[in-house]
């Protein structure tokens, strides 16, 4: 791939801006970490030898008890386990990730369910929730929803602010118009309220989970960033390359899409780390208010809100809005590094 | 944010106009031709000269010859005797009343306790420490004649409404009228009224009898637990009355009335006790409804209610929230161990709201027998009991504990066995174990049935099923919309699994119908042959969540509700009872056996804190202020010196 001269001068730009640039690292780490969050946290070994056989049940199938010589049909207890193989000193033996625990597992069953501290020897680093759950395990595993909802939401309000933003801008009068009052009054419903509609009349048997959370969202969010695109589609529209474009006998696509879209670019991507930080706090939002992901799944939002429900236990409030204080920040300094890096007015010549 | 008030504006406006136009339904007058309610009162007791029949005193002692006449003396007061009148008791209410009116839209409101459930005065109560018995409020002596389904009342001489107005046979008649006048927009009442009472039979203003439609074993509570309005303050009932009476203060017979200018709207309400009560001295009245004034805080949120009543602005909380007992308000926290809070545990013994999960059996792989045997030992309620309860719940025995007599023995809930689920799911052919653990039939359906939860607050008790679940292969989807939503979603039958409870009231027996009756699970439940009916349809609107359809439990039922006597009933209570655990449909969920409290020092309780069947601490008003000790209390609190410390547990009610 090769990449224009003024790209790569943008790019040398972002990489100078060291706030922006190792905020950008931080956050690419932290991602790495929420795609990996098996191996950092969880209820599943990372590897078992038992009896001559390698196993790996951290991904895949289930293996149930009776596969290592427990009694049971459901999932292995690995830590169980563990404590069994180091008893029995068979030869069989089993890794763990550094924090056993899963995000849904109550790690103190047939105990009462109350908040714990934080306990680095019992490997809770972070306490455990009111239902005996591992905070850092539902960070890690509820960061991972969010990343998987920001990019969804990212992908879905950019294909729509993209291809209305730009027939708007282009096209201008009457479907411009028409478009606008139509922004104006979608953006008028009250969203929370069409949340709790959609959810009374979904059909039977619908499952409400990050899907249809996104859908809802997504449906509601598209609307501010096609105004941007339909301005800037509209200043460039009246610039002259576009006039010689049409000279030459150029196609509307071909216009839009060689001409236009490009010099669009820099807005678009400037927005990029906004929108994802949008996207993440309306979704933590919306657990907070309980209208969000179904329980048990593990979310930012409904830490916050145990948190806020049980003050006497800071440490929940405590690790779910550092958490999300610090992927908000992160995400900030990375968009206002990107927004000067890309910023025209830095490389043109009418200085 | 100008123009984005237009919107808004623009809907008030049409709630306006809805709110303004002929709200009446369609069979009652225009107000145009409206006679006034007198004339139409006059006009109802003509067209029924059988229903509302009008006889002389002397025949009143004819028609009560021979028959024996119970005034409550030889029952036991159940208030403390020695309580103090006066002072101010501050309480919270979650929201303000929507309406001041206890009948009619809207009006079923939490504030309508403090109107009409645990303030107003019906003819006679059950008496709350002895299952069964009645005591007298309005009526002076009752005698029943179940040869006429009747039940002759004799009003207490003194009895009057707070503005004065003596009480009589004439506002019996009034309420009669309104609440089966569909002119009172409250269909349920209507079909109360329908259901219940056959008629009222009037000597003087005194001395009348009302008749009951069936002669159940509880008829003559069923006729003289009935709350009379006023006639006088009803003038302009009428159509469109909800309107004009939504701010009106019903004058009451009972302790408590509001005051002018005591209503501050979304901030508070403050009842006032009547002055010179007319039933003050009264045996069963003595030693009740203590404190002077009860000031009602509108607090729309429950924490921050609490952080108030930790501060001392409110003086009583309800504690029964485990976590709000056990964490928040431990025995260490500073404000129980400075004393200036009380914390008290007592127990009750009231039939208790049916928490449970209710299987849709009408939905294809539920109606499967074992597979709801299998559901019903994958359910971990005991867990939940003993360790998200911390014990304060057990799991309940059967569809209707706390009727005060064990209605079948033989019935118990299925522990937690995924040993014994899975064997009951391989028999309704689940027999593969899926990647993620759950299982599956030969088809490929997965073992997964979402559960429609109608309290938020519970969210996390269903994790726990969950998660226990799964250990039987069973994949449960929790899903919490709003409360309305999920009621509407289980009231449509649209559920797999409800969890729900219906609130139920202290009586001497269980209702089946409602929650079991094949008539109120479908449309057409059987063919002509009483096998079931293949086209059926879930009818919607009942409380039968479960679906369950079975022709012999409905003659059971049917039979049941034709009783006269507790020993005709008893033994088909016990049959009712084996074949809804036979069948499987409801999983029995947890109870409660005592309700927690925290309270300031100077709040006194009788020696047993509250009554037997009380449903809370409030219902009966046994509590009063010490005033002395109130003003010691806050200057040593303000002081900063410690009072005793006091945790205190009244087992006095509790089940053997």
């Amino acid at each position: 791939m090769t990449l224009s001269p003024q790209t790569r001068q943008q790019l040398r730009r972002f990489r100078s801006l060291r706030r922006g640039y190792w905020s950008f690292i931080a956050l690419i780490a932290i991602t790495i970490a929420a795609l990996l969050a098996e191996w950092i946290a969880g209820h599943r070994a990372l590897l078992v030898h038992y009896r001559g056989h390698w196993y790996v049940p951290v991904y895949g199938a289930i293996h149930p008890g009776r596969d290592f010589g427990l009694p049971y049909e459901y999932e292995t207890d690995y830590r169980a386990l563990q404590a069994r193989f180091r008893s029995t000193h068979s030869g069989n033996w089993l890794v763990m990730p550094p924090v056993p625990y899963g995000p849904n597992e109550d790690c103190y069953l047939g105990q009462s369910y109350q908040p714990r501290p934080p306990s680095a020897a019992e490997r809770h680093f972070l306490g455990t929730d009111q239902l005996n759950r591992d905070i850092l395990a539902r960070l890690l595993y509820g960061l991972r929803n969010c990343l998987v909802f920001a990019l969804g939401y990212l992908v879905f309000v950019y294909a729509i602010a993209i291809a209305l933003g730009c027939a708007m801008g282009y096209f201008g009068g009457t479907f411009d118009l028409f478009s606008q009052r139509l922004i104006e009054i979608w953006s008028l419903l009250p969203f929370l309220l069409v949340v709790i509609i959609v959810r009374a009349s979904l059909p039977e048997g619908t499952h409400f989970g990050l899907g249809l959370l996104l859908a809802i969202v997504v449906v509601f969010g598209w609307t501010s960033l096609t105004y941007y695109v339909r301005t800037v589609t509209y200043r460039e529209k009246a610039r002259d390359y576009v006039a010689a474009a049409q000279v030459q006998g150029a196609g509307t696509a071909r216009i839009i899409f060689r001409h236009i879209l490009p010099n669009v670019l820099s807005l678009l991507v400037t927005f990029l780390p906004f929108t994802a930080a949008a996207a993440i706090s309306s979704l933590t939002a919306l657990d907070y208010l309980g209208f969000g992901l179904p329980p048990p799944m593990p979310s930012w939002g409904e830490l916050l809100r145990e948190g806020t429900a049980n003050l006497d236990a800071p440490w929940i409030v405590a690790s779910a809005f550092t958490a999300l204080s610090v992927v908000l920040i992160l995400i900030t300094f990375v968009g206002e590094a990107i927004r000067e890096a890309f910023d025209p007015k830095k490389f043109t010549f009418y200085r | 944010m100008k123009y984005g008030s237009i919107p808004v504006l623009l809907l008030l406006a049409l709630a306006g106009c809805s709110k303004s136009g002929p709200s009446a339904p369609s069979s009652a007058p225009g107000s145009s031709n409206w006679p006034g309610m007198e004339a139409d009162l006059e006009r109802s007791i003509k067209a029924e000269p059988n229903y509302y029949v009008f006889k002389t005193p002397a025949d009143f002692d004819r028609d009560t010859k021979g028959l024996k006449w119970e005034d409550g003396s030889d029952l036991p007061p159940f208030a403390d005797p020695n309580a103090k009148r006066g002072g101010t008791l501050n309480e919270w209410l979650p929201d303000f009343p929507n309406t001041l009116r206890t009948l009619g839209p809207d009006s079923n409101g939490g504030f309508r306790s403090l109107l009409l459930d645990y303030m107003a005065l019906a003819l006679i109560d059950y008496h709350p420490d002895l299952p069964g018995r009645c005591y007298p409020e309005l009526a002076e002596a009752w005698a029943a004649d179940p040869a006429r389904k009747m039940v002759f009342f004799r009003l207490d001489p003194d009895a009057r409404w707070s503005d004065g107005v003596p009480v009589t046979a004439d506002d019996f008649v009034f309420t009669f009228y309104m609440q089966r006048s569909k002119i009172v927009n409250d269909p349920w009442w209507n079909d109360f009224m329908a259901k219940t009472f056959s008629g009222i039979t009037v000597y003087d203003s005194h001395h009348f009898a009302i008749s009951v439609v069936d002669l159940r074993p509880d008829y003559i509570y069923r006729a003289g637990n009935f709350f009379p309005y006023p006639k006088h303050f009803f003038k302009d009932f009428g159509p469109g009355w909800e309107q004009r009476y939504n701010w009106r203060v019903t004058p009451t017979a009972g302790a408590y009335t509001i005051l002018p200018g005591d209503l501050k709207q979304q901030v508070s309400v403050t009842l006032t006790h009547v002055p010179h009560w007319w039933a003050e001295n009264r045996k069963f009245m003595k030693g009740r409804f203590n404190p002077e004034k009860l000031r009602e805080i509108v607090v729309h949120d429950p924490d921050k209610a609490f952080e108030e009543f930790v501060h001392g602005d409110i003086d009583i909380f309800s504690l029964n929230d485990t976590h709000l007992w056990y964490d928040r308000l431990s025995n260490t926290s500073p404000t129980v161990e400075d004393g200036f809070t009380v914390k008290a545990t007592a127990y009750h013994q009231i039939p208790p709201p049916d928490f449970g999960l209710w299987i849709n059996e009408s939905k294809p792989i539920l109606s499967n027998h074992d597979v709801r045997l299998g559901i019903q030992y994958a359910t971990d309620f005991a867990l939940a009991c003993r360790e998200y309860f911390r014990g304060d719940a057990v799991q309940q025995q059967t569809a209707n504990d706390g009727y005060g007599w064990d209605i079948n023995p033989q019935v118990h809930p299925r522990p937690f066995d995924p040993q014994k689920a899975r064997a009951a799911f391989a028999r309704a052919g689940f027999t593969v174990q899926g990647p993620d653990g759950i299982l599956m039939n030969a088809q490929g359906q997965r073992l997964s049935f979402t559960i429609t939860n109608n309290y938020r607050r519970y969210n996390d008790l269903l994790t726990i099923l969950k998660q226990q679940a799964v250990m039987a292969g069973l994949e449960f989807n929790i899903d919490t919309p709003d409360s309305t939503t999920a009621f509407e979603i289980c009231e449509q039958k649209r559920h797999e699994i409800a969890f729900v409870a219906f609130q139920r009231t202290v009586e001497m027996f269980p209702r089946y119908w409602e929650y079991a009756d094949g008539e109120n699970a479908y449309d057409v439940p059987y063919l002509p042959d009483g096998s079931p009916n293949p086209k059926r349809k879930p009818k919607p609107d009942t409380n039968n969540l479960t679906c369950i359809a079975i022709p012999a439990l409905d003659r059971i039922i049917h039979a049941y509700d034709h009783t006269t006597t507790m020993e005709q009933l008893k033994p088909l209570a016990a049959q009712a009872e084996m074949m809804i655990w036979e069948d499987a449909g409801w999983v029995p969920g947890f109870k409660l056996l005592a309700y927690h409290v925290g309270y300031r020092p100077w709040i006194k309780w009788p020696s047993d804190f509250a009554p037997m069947q009380a449903l809370d601490f409030e219902q009966y008003w046994t509590m009063w202020i010490d005033p002395d000790e109130q003003k010691a209390d806050v200057a040593a609190h303000a002081a900063g010196r410690d009072l005793p410390k006091q945790i205190l547990v009244y087992p006095e009610h509790k089940e053997p």
